[in-house]
Order: structure tokens, then C-alpha cells, then sequence
């Protein structure tokens, strides 16, 4: 059953005139993955989502969601039907209450009210809310908000969701909390599709497409992404007394490194396989307090964006 | 295909957000109210008020009595003591706006050699105004000649016995009022209709909308039949208005005046709806919604009569819902219920109705493209 | 605090590219006027003729069918003939004629036996826009056919010689194009600018705008003046159009009624800046903009229904209104060659409001930059 694909796109490309949102674009994704598309805006995270969720017909290529091939206007109906889509701009009602919210998107879902009460309870519980009901969605704080918001999206149980950045404007505290409640439902078995460029997120995903100017530039398990674009050794220097901008500015064109990007105080690098790069190497325990850790995911994107050109 | 428990939804969804904004509320009962009462009592086409000259201190005392009836009359008020200037000039300069000028040596004096002259100038820059002044002003003359001058007019043999139906005394009310009624219904139902649709693009709840297996039928109609449900609640009240307080008459039947209003509203926030599939934002839903009612309003036949037209123009009234509605209310009210002319108005609204949403159903699309 | 103009020029630039870059307040402002004063100034006429009138002649005699002659003669009355009295009412009712000839059996045997010999006339009284047009046919055609068919011809005790001034041949264009003037441009300014800068309070930039060193009154100006133009562009083409198109006299002063234009144009521009300010919120204005923009300047000011005809109050009412004064202006402009003396009271009443609106405008905004 995990075998199963419940998205194929194949060479998708979406056209606007002439600009290309997105760009022969192909990956799959797994039923129970938790799937994230990684880069910065107008990349083509959101073009892509929507074309997956029906918002948009594709350009040029093949769509295929829950089974279902995205050619015609009845296929667009029957995967909207499939899915629950959050999107990045807050959607819920501002002067209704949350009661009003959810009983309107069970009508537009055509569900009938004795289902709708019980999915309802039990999403509410599964979120964990306990303020009253007919509070209006404008006095509500935005974590809390997002939440409400994922509750509505799956009122009709969809099998695939898909998240457009879920937590922009949202504490840490609640992101937490919410990318917690993503991975319960990775549990149960539902397919999630998520966009976002926080760093921290991408690495709570099964895998990730890295996406630039409408292209997929690298697609993989975190793990596997860090082992491709570092295969070496990868370090952290930490300096043992304050060093300047120029000092660092001298550093980075060095020869010797393959890869090189201030962190704050300190900075990542990888080294080139010569000789010359590991003498330098530890030429650099005199100045630095040397650690081998793994890359983060920063440190692949900022390299792999790099390589493939600005 | 469509479903009723969605709909149901909607209308409950639109309710909710429209009795929760108090602008609303203000937009669709207190300000229809007080520019019924503003425009119903201020505008008239009755004229009035007209700033009359004659020789101050004139020994001519046949047109000091035709002067002196004319005021009694309360159609024209006198004009301010002007000694040195010359009449011509207080026209041009617009401190009067007409002037009674005697023969040399007076009328009494000329009515006793025959025929007497009495120019009479008016100011036209005001056509009908114009018209009207030199009408009072000939009846004016002919009573005094009659009365004062004890000169028996000999009896025309030729008699027009005239009557004027459904508004024997020519109250302005009753023609002005339904054609504010006209104005204020539509006022409603476009810019309302065309707003809300954009809003919703504008905040983003379309998208959340059209993430849901809904078809374009659907989303036309739970976002247009609650507004028309809104503008129809408008309707008692503006009625009641003109009843009421302009005693406006309603000899037709109650139901059929609601029906006439219902297809009215219909047309009308159809045509929103229609603005709603161009504008992409509210301003421009806005400014759409102007641009139609600013031509609408004028060629209803409230301010300009539309017999005259060209027959161009006459086909671009009969376009116009604003028309239609305007002659329904006139017959309704005023006449009575003369079927064939009614139901051929009400067929129009409704056939344009149809037409507007069969339009914007076509250009709606529930994808982002 | 100085009035830097480099600063409202920069404003004004802007703006210039907004209302250039939005089609649809570009159709307003340009598309709007023209189409207004071609389609008026050939639609208008308030003189009604062709006007239906059904026929019932039972006398069926040559003095009446002479009678029915005059009418169908004169170019008012198109001639529509019914079988009975009852469907000639009919025929009102159900708006097919506007008016009916009820001409009664022995109609020429009354007239041949000197007796005096009545006919009925039944008018719609449903629409004014008729009633009062057609009552001035009659007593004239009355006459005529008085003179005609009775060869009665009574000396006229006093004989009303009327001159038409200002507009001799009665031509309700003239009365109506410089009309159409005031209120497209109240209507244009005052909307444009209450949606326009609403739109930027609504999104916020309005706000970074304020936060900057710019004064209250660069603001003013820089948003104004582009609407400004846009609309003096109107009038001009208007003024354009209602010379050679329809050949209306222009007899007045072209400064002064320049000087009337811009006067009342800044006063409705600053009137739209001030709901925009005041509601801050684009449905509100376009509500507020109706209400004391559009709808008084259609039916308050004097474009289509006189002042004086309305009641007391209404008449002292409108003194509020800057359209009312500028009509005056206009119209005694083009028709009368008022000049600027004889305009003293409507310009200095445009002038006082103007002043106060600029007024209120600066004073508002003056108190929303206060922390």
C-alpha cells in the first residue's frame, strides 16, 4: 500500500502569456508521504499546488491526482472533490463566527449535518481547541486561526492535503504545534503535500523538491540531499576570538573550499579532496574550535542555487 | 445538478456577513429613506417662483391689475425695486425672469383704439419654464381682461374640454416619486451585488470557494439570490414612503408591483453580477456599477422624457431595466393593472435577467486562470 | 512647515500613472463625458411632438374629420383612430396614446346652429414630462380650429407678444449641454477622487505617505491636480463638442467662465479627498460620494428641475451646493454673457465653499499626522 503513487506529474508546465510560473516540472509522490516543496517565493510552490488541487488547468504535461487524470472540466470537479487545500492567504471569514466558517464550508462540501457535526467534533479535538464556538475568526490569534483553518480543509476527509505555506506569520511555539499535528496525520495515513521556505520544516518532510524559477532543481529525502551535495566532510568553525568582515571576506575566496557560508558567528565549509585543501585545513585549528556536523538544509540550497546559477 | 442545502448555506453565509455590517444596514434602510424624502419633496417640475417686472409706478392701472394677479397667483414673486435699469438688462444679468412691458401710454390707453400690445419677455434659458411662463401669463391676462375689464370674452364655439386622468391636479409627486423609487431600487442591488463578488477575489475566500467541487450555476446563484432577497426587503419601505408620505396612489394591485420589483431586482443584480466577472477589484466594481447607472438613470424617463428620441436612443431605453421598471411603477401606481402592458415589461426584465446571468456564467470560470 | 512644490510633484506624478494604468477610471474620466454629450445632446428634446393621440369621432361629419385634420396636421399629434370612447381610455391605460379626442355626434349641427360645441380632450396626467407640453398645443390649436372650421376670430383684447431671450427658438440643447457640463464634472471629480484615494487609505499606503515629511497640502495638491487635468481635458472637449456639433452660443466671458471652472472643480475635488479621508473606506465613499456628490448634482442643482420650484427650505438647501452656483455660471456663460459682476453672488458663494472645503480637508488631515 505504501508503494502506491497518489500524484504523478509528468513535464508540467504552467504559461502566463509568456512567463513560465512553471517549467517541465516531473515528480511523484507517495500515499502517507509527508512531501515539501522548498524555495523562495515565485518559485513556482503555489503555481504548482494549485494546478494539483484543480485551481488551475495545466499548460503543457500530465496530471494525475488520486488516481484521476486532470484533462477535462469533470476531472477538475472530481479532484477537487479528493483533496483539502489550505491556502497561503488566510481563507476563512473574518466577520463570521467559527461555527458560521465551518457549517458553510460543510454546505459548499455537501455534507450533510449529522456527518458534519461528528467530523466536526472530532477534528476540534483533534486540534485540540477549546474556546467557544461563536467566537468570530477575526478575534482569534493567527496560530490559532491557521488551525481552524486546516480543520475546515478537512471536513470532507479528503485523502490528500495540501498546505500552502501553514505557518507564515505564525509563532515558533505554534509551528511547533502544528507541524506536530501534520505528522499525526501522516500517522493516519494521509498524503501531505506542504510548501514552505522555512529550513527547520523542510527537514520534518519525507521529501523535498527544491524549486527555482519554476524548475525542480534537486528532489530527495533531507538525508539523501545533504549525502549528494556534501558527499565529504562537512564542518563547522567557530572563532576563537572576534575576526572582521574583511578577515571573512579573505577567507571566502580561498581556494580551498569547495563550499564556504557565514552562520551567524560561525561558518559552514567543505573542503576540497586535495592535499593542499587538508593541510589548510587544519591550518585553520589555530584561529577556529573545529566540529564535523552534518550540513543543514541552508547549506544544500544555498549550494545547489549557486551551481545552477542565479 | 445544483444543490438546495448549498445554496441554503450560501444565503445563510450572506445574511450573516450583510446584517453584520452596519454600513449595510444604513446603505439599505436610513439612506433610501431620506433621499426618497429629499428628492420627493425638493425636486419638482412645477414651475414656480418666477421673478416677474413691470413699470414700478406706472399710471397704467390695466397692467398693474394683470401684475397684482399674477403674484396673487403665487407663481411668480415680484421683483426687487430696480428704478434706473432697464429691463432688457436685469434679464441678462439674471436678477428677473420675465418682464410685462406696456405700449407707450400704458394699456388703458391703447385697449380704448382697439387692440392692445403687452410685450412679454422671457428669459428661456429654461425651455419649459419658458413655455409655462407665457401660459400663466396669457391666462392671467385673459381673466383680468374678463373680470377687471368687465370685456366679456365671446364664448369660442369650439369648446376643448380638457380632463387630464390619473392626476387631475398635475402633483409633481406623483410623476418624480417612482421615478426616485426607480433610482434608489437599483442602487442596491448592481453596486452591492458587484462588490461582494469582488470582495470575496479581493480576500481571498474565492479560492477557498472554488477549492470545493461547486459549479460556476451554483456560486452565480447563492451569490446573487441572497441580494436579491436584500433589495426586495427595500421595497415595502420605499413604497411606504411614497404612499404615505407623498400620497402617491396605488391603483394596481399590491402583488403585481412586488412582482414587477422582484423582476426589476432580478435584472439589476444580474447586471452586478455581470460587472463582478470584469472588475478585479472593488474599486473597479465600483466605478463599473457607476458607469451604468449614470446612463441608466438617464435614460429612464425620469429627467428627460423619452417619446422625443431619436430612434436610436429609443432602443438604447429599451435596453435600459431602469425604463422598463420606471413605466411599470407610473402604470401600476397611477393607472392601474392593464395586463398586456405589464406583463409585456415584466417579460422584458426577466428575459434581460436571464440574459445577464447566461453571460456571467459564461465568463465565470472556477479555475485561478 | 513650507510648502515644498518639488514633493507635490512627485505625488502628482504618481497619481498620473495610477488613473493611466486603470482602465476602467480611465473610461470614467475620458470615455464617460463623451459619450454623455453626444448621446444628450441628440436625445434631448423637450418639446415633445409625434405624441399618439387616439380618435373617436362620432359625429363623422366634415367639420369634424376638419377638426381631426388640424390636429394631424400640426406636427405634435400622430392620429390614431378608435371605435368607442371606452377604448380610446383604454388605449391611455395601456400607454399606447398619450392622449385622446372624444368628439361627440352632432358636433357640426351645434356649430352651424351658432350654439357653442364641446369636444373632450383626455390627457395622461401619468407622465408630467407630456401633460404641461400638450396643454400649450391645445389652447393654441384650439384657436386655430376655432378660426378654421367657426370662422371665429376674436379680436384679442390684449395681444401677448412674447419674446423668447436668450434662446429664441426654444432649443432644449442649449438649456441642457451647459447643464450636462456641471454635473459630469461634479460627478467625475467628486467620484474619482473619493474611490481613488480611498483605495489608498484602504491598502495602507496612504499611511506611508503621511509618515513621510510631506506636508498636509503637498498631499492636497499632488493628488488632485492629475484629476484636475483630467477633467478640465473634459470640459474643454465638452465645451468643444456643444460649439460645433450642436452650435450653442457661447456669448459670455471665456476667462470668467474659466475662472468658474477651476473654482468649482478644486471644490469638488477636495470634496471627494475629504470623504476619502473621512470614511477611509472605498464602499463608504462611493456611498457618500453618491449621496452629496452624484445624486445633488443631478437633481439638486438645477440641471433638470429649477431651483425655484423647489420648496423654501430645499431653495436655501442648495446654497450648500457648489454645483448649484457653478450651473448658474455655466449657463449664463454660454446663453447669457453674464458678466463677471452680474456672477458676483454665485462666485462668491463658490468661492466661500471652496475655501471651506480646503479648509476642513487640511484641518482633517492635519489632526490624522498628529502621533
Amino acid at each position: 500500500m505504501h508503494n502506491d503513487f497518489v500524484v504523478t506529474v509528468e513535464n508540467l508546465s504552467v504559461l502566463f502569456g509568456d512567463f513560465r510560473a512553471v517549467d517541465a516540472v516531473t515528480f511523484s509522490v507517495k500515499r502517507g508521504e509527508i512531501f515539501g516543496f522548498l524555495g523562495a517565493n515565485g518559485a513556482g510552490k503555489t503555481t504548482t499546488i494549485r494546478v494539483l488541487c484543480g485551481l488551475l488547468h495545466p499548460t503543457k504535461g500530465e496530471v494525475s491526482v488520486g488516481g484521476i487524470k486532470f484533462d477535462t472540466k469533470d476531472a477538475e470537479m472530481a479532484i477537487k472533490k479528493k483533496v483539502g487545500y489550505m491556502s497561503q492567504k488566510f481563507t476563512l471569514y473574518n466577520d463570521l463566527t467559527i461555527e458560521e466558517n465551518l457549517t458553510f464550508i460543510a454546505s459548499l462540501r455537501k455534507l450533510d449535518t449529522k456527518t458534519y457535526l461528528k467530523r466536526r467534533n472530532y477534528l476540534l479535538n483533534f486540534i485540540s481547541f477549546t474556546r467557544p464556538l461563536n467566537s468570530f475568526i477575526r478575534s482569534l490569534p493567527g496560530g490559532i486561526k491557521q488551525q481552524i483553518s486546516l480543520a475546515a480543509s478537512m471536513l470532507h476527509e479528503p485523502e490528500i492535503l495540501f498546505l500552502d505555506e501553514p505557518t507564515a506569520g505564525v509563532t515558533p511555539a505554534m509551528r511547533a504545534r502544528f507541524w506536530a499535528l501534520i505528522n499525526d496525520l501522516a500517522h493516519l495515513g494521509k498524503t501531505i503535500i506542504v510548501t514552505t521556505h522555512y529550513m527547520d520544516e523542510a527537514e520534518q518532510c519525507g521529501r523535498i523538491a527544491l524549486m527555482r524559477t519554476g524548475k525542480i532543481v534537486a528532489i530527495d529525502t533531507p538525508a539523501g540531499l545533504k549525502k549528494t551535495t556534501f558527499p565529504d566532510k562537512f564542518y563547522e568553525f567557530e572563532p576563537r576570538k572576534t575576526i572582521s568582515y574583511l578577515d571573512i571576506q579573505k577567507l571566502k575566496i580561498c581556494p580551498e573550499f569547495e563550499y564556504f557560508e557565514p552562520f551567524g558567528m560561525r561558518f559552514h565549509a567543505a573542503f576540497k579532496k586535495s592535499p593542499e585543501a587538508e593541510k589548510f585545513r587544519q591550518e585553520l585549528n589555530v584561529d577556529f574550535n573545529t566540529k564535523e556536523i552534518a550540513p543543514t538544509l541552508e547549506d544544500v540550497f544555498i549550494k545547489i542555487t549557486e551551481e545552477k546559477g542565479v | 445538478m445544483i444543490s438546495l442545502p448549498l445554496l441554503r448555506g450560501f444565503f445563510r453565509k450572506e445574511f450573516k456577513q450583510a446584517v453584520r455590517d452596519p454600513r449595510m444596514k444604513f446603505v439599505l434602510f436610513i439612506a433610501p429613506i431620506i433621499q426618497l424624502i429629499l428628492f420627493g419633496v425638493a425636486i419638482s417640475a412645477d414651475v414656480k417662483n418666477i421673478r416677474l417686472w413691470a413699470e414700478p409706478d406706472s399710471k397704467d392701472y390695466v397692467l398693474r391689475h394683470i401684475y397684482e394677479h399674477s403674484i396673487a397667483s403665487q407663481w411668480f414673486l415680484p421683483a426687487v425695486d430696480n428704478r434706473n435699469i432697464e429691463p432688457f438688462e436685469l434679464l441678462r444679468s439674471g436678477k428677473i425672469d420675465a418682464a410685462l412691458i406696456s405700449p407707450p401710454g400704458g394699456l388703458n390707453r391703447a385697449l380704448g383704439r382697439g387692440t392692445a400690445d403687452l410685450q412679454l419677455l422671457i428669459d428661456a434659458t429654461n425651455v419649459i419654464q419658458a413655455q409655462s411662463v407665457e401660459l400663466y401669463i396669457k391666462d392671467i391676462t385673459a381673466s383680468v381682461v374678463a373680470q377687471d375689464l368687465k370685456l366679456q370674452p365671446q364664448n369660442p364655439p369650439i369648446n376643448f374640454s380638457m380632463r387630464v386622468l390619473f392626476n387631475p391636479y398635475l402633483q409633481t409627486a406623483y410623476f418624480m416619486v417612482p421615478g426616485v423609487m426607480c433610482m434608489l431600487m437599483c442602487i442596491v442591488s448592481v453596486v452591492l451585488t458587484s462588490m461582494s463578488i469582488t470582495r470575496e477575489k479581493e480576500r481571498g475566500t474565492f479560492e477557498m470557494l472554488i477549492s470545493a467541487p461547486i459549479s460556476a450555476t451554483e456560486v452565480i446563484l447563492g451569490k446573487t439570490i441572497p441580494y436579491v432577497i436584500i433589495s426586495m426587503c427595500d421595497m415595502p419601505l420605499i413604497l411606504a414612503a411614497a404612499v404615505f408620505l407623498f400620497g402617491v396612489p396605488l391603483r394596481g394591485s399590491l402583488l403585481i408591483l412586488m412582482l414587477a420589483s422582484l423582476a426589476f431586482v432580478c435584472s439589476t443584480v444580474a447586471i452586478g453580477t455581470l460587472i463582478s466577472t470584469f472588475a478585479k477589484n472593488q474599486q473597479q466594481a465600483m466605478l463599473g456599477g457607476f458607469l451604468f447607472l449614470f446612463p441608466a438613470n438617464m435614460f429612464s424617463g425620469l429627467m428627460f422624457p423619452l417619446e422625443n428620441m431619436p430612434m436610436v436612443m429609443k432602443w438604447l431605453s429599451y435596453l435600459d431595466p431602469l425604463s422598463h421598471y420606471l413605466a411599470l411603477l407610473r402604470n401600476i401606481m397611477l393607472k392601474g393593472n392593464e395586463i398586456h402592458f405589464i406583463a409585456f415589461h415584466i417579460g422584458v426584465l426577466i428575459l434581460m435577467a436571464i440574459g445577464f446571468v447566461y453571460i456571467s456564467f459564461k465568463r465565470f470560470r472556477t479555475t485561478l486562470q | 512647515m513650507s510648502f515644498v512644490w518639488s514633493r507635490a510633484k512627485a505625488i502628482a506624478q504618481k497619481e498620473i500613472y495610477h488613473v493611466i494604468r486603470d482602465p476602467f477610471a480611465l473610461a470614467l474620466s475620458i470615455g464617460l463625458p463623451i459619450f454623455l454629450v453626444i448621446v444628450f445632446g441628440f436625445a434631448i428634446e423637450f418639446n415633445v411632438k409625434n405624441i399618439h393621440l387616439a380618435v373617436h369621432d362620432a359625429d363623422q361629419t366634415q367639420a369634424s374629420r376638419g377638426l381631426i385634420d388640424i390636429f394631424g396636421k400640426s406636427e405634435y399629434f400622430i392620429i390614431d383612430k378608435v371605435t368607442s370612447p371606452e377604448k380610446a381610455q383604454q388605449a391611455i391605460m395601456s400607454n399606447n396614446d398619450r392622449a385622446a379626442l372624444i368628439i361627440p355626434g352632432g358636433f357640426e349641427k351645434l356649430l352651424f346652429t351658432g350654439k357653442s360645441s364641446q369636444v373632450q380632450l383626455l390627457l395622461d396626467g401619468s407622465d408630467n414630462s407630456t401633460v404641461v407640453p400638450i396643454l400649450s398645443y391645445l389652447e393654441s390649436i384650439q384657436k386655430m380650429a376655432n378660426k378654421q372650421l367657426a370662422n371665429f376670430n376674436p379680436s384679442e383684447n390684449i395681444d401677448i407678444k412674447t419674446r423668447f431671450l436668450f434662446n429664441a427658438e426654444l432649443n432644449s440643447r442649449w438649456f441642457v449641454i451647459p447643464g450636462l457640463t456641471v454635473a459630469i464634472m461634479a460627478i467625475l471629480s467628486v467620484l474619482l477622487t473619493a474611490l481613488t484615494v480611498a483605495q489608498e487609505w484602504e491598502n495602507g499606503s496612504m499611511e506611508l505617505l503621511l509618515s513621510t515629511p510631506v506636508q498636509p497640502l503637498e498631499v492636497i495638491v499632488g493628488k488632485l491636480v492629475p484629476y484636475a487635468f483630467f477633467c478640465l481635458v473634459a470640459v474643454v472637449f465638452v465645451y468643444i463638442i456643444s460649439r460645433t456639433v450642436f452650435g450653442i452660443p457661447f456669448r459670455g466671458n471665456i476667462f470668467v467662465f474659466g475662472l468658474g471652472c477651476v473654482l468649482f472643480l478644486v471644490t469638488c475635488l477636495v470634496q471627494g479627498l475629504l470623504i476619502s479621508i473621512l470614511t477611509r473606506s472605498q464602499s463608504l465613499a462611493y456611498q457618500i460620494a453618491n449621496m452629496t456628490g452624484l445624486l445633488p448634482a443631478q437633481l439638486l442643482s438645477g440641471f433638470i428641475f429649477p431651483v425655484e420650484s423647489m420648496p423654501k427650505f430645499f431653495q436655501y438647501f442648495t446654497m450648500l451646493l457648489p454645483a448649484r452656483w457653478f450651473m448658474v455660471i455655466a449657463r449664463e456663460s454660454y446663453l447669457k454673457g453674464s458678466t463677471f459682476f452680474d456672477l458676483g453672488i454665485p462666485f462668491l458663494a463658490l468661492g466661500t465653499l471652496c475655501w471651506f472645503m480646503i479648509f476642513f480637508a487640511v484641518k482633517k488631515f492635519k489632526k490624522d499626522l498628529e502621533p
